[in-house]
């Protein structure tokens, strides 16, 4: 009979603290471009880019409200350094 | 175990699920959950007690819910917490505060109020059921027997 309490109970802490490990946010901190000697800050997650999920561009900048698409995940330039090539497709905040 | 002791024993450990998961997912990610008890219609004085007060209630109540000897305590503790959650969900989805703040912990944040109400409802129906079967698991079929033959 105890055992069988213990087998739900241990079940239901188990699973609620691995749930909140699986589903706690992630914070991505800073992105950082290669330059070809070393690292350099872009940007920092949700102040002045945001990553959405696509198969092509993942990074935006943020700016005045206007969220814009920011190169690929292989050539990051550093945000107020560089401007995109191409006139980027403007999308509107959320 | 009869089926009542499973019955009880599952009860708790949805109740469990839900605070421990609730109280795990605030310290997990304690900065954001400031932020958003502080977005909540209540006096920014209060966070710091709040933020801490929470929690641990909730931890406080799992474990109490683990254990028969404090169980009765806990599910009470959860019907009244329950009760209050509901309330205050009642209250945000009736339009009493100026704006609608976010609804926090974890993944329960992404459900709207009007869900958040029906989860909460239904957790409140969870402590009362555990309550009813705690209080009748306690009461002796014989004391209720002699009562009867006194009678």
């Amino acid at each position: 009979m105890k055992k069988i309490k213990w087998a739900i109970l241990t079940f239901a802490i188990l699973f609620s603290i691995g749930s909140a490990f699986a589903t706690r946010p992630h914070n991505f901190g800073t992105l950082y471009y290669w330059t070809g000697t070393t690292y350099m800050p872009v940007g920092t997650l949700g102040v002045n880019y945001v990553c959405e999920s696509s198969t092509q561009v993942c990074t935006y900048t943020y700016s005045n409200g206007v969220y814009t698409p920011f190169n690929t995940s292989s050539t990051y330039t550093p945000i107020g350094a560089t401007t995109p090539a191409t006139k980027p497709a403007s999308k509107s905040e959320k | 175990m009869s089926k009542k002791q499973v019955a009880l024993e599952c009860v708790c450990a949805l109740l469990i699920l839900l605070f421990l998961y609730a109280s795990v997912s605030k310290f997990l990610a304690f900065k954001t959950f400031i932020d958003q008890m502080n977005n909540q219609p209540l006096p920014n004085s209060w966070t710091p007690f709040l933020v801490w007060a929470i929690p641990l209630l909730e931890v406080a109540i799992s474990i109490s819910l683990l254990f028969e000897y404090t169980r009765l305590i806990g599910l009470y503790a959860s019907l009244f917490i329950m009760v209050l959650f509901s309330a205050y969900t009642g209250i945000v989805l009736l339009h009493f505060f100026p704006y609608i703040p976010c609804s926090c912990g974890g993944v329960i944040q992404k459900l709207t109020w009007l869900q958040h109400l029906i989860l909460n409802l239904f957790y409140v129906a969870l402590s009362i059921l555990g309550i009813i079967l705690t209080t009748r698991k306690f009461i002796n079929p014989i004391q209720i027997t002699t009562k009867h033959s006194l009678v």
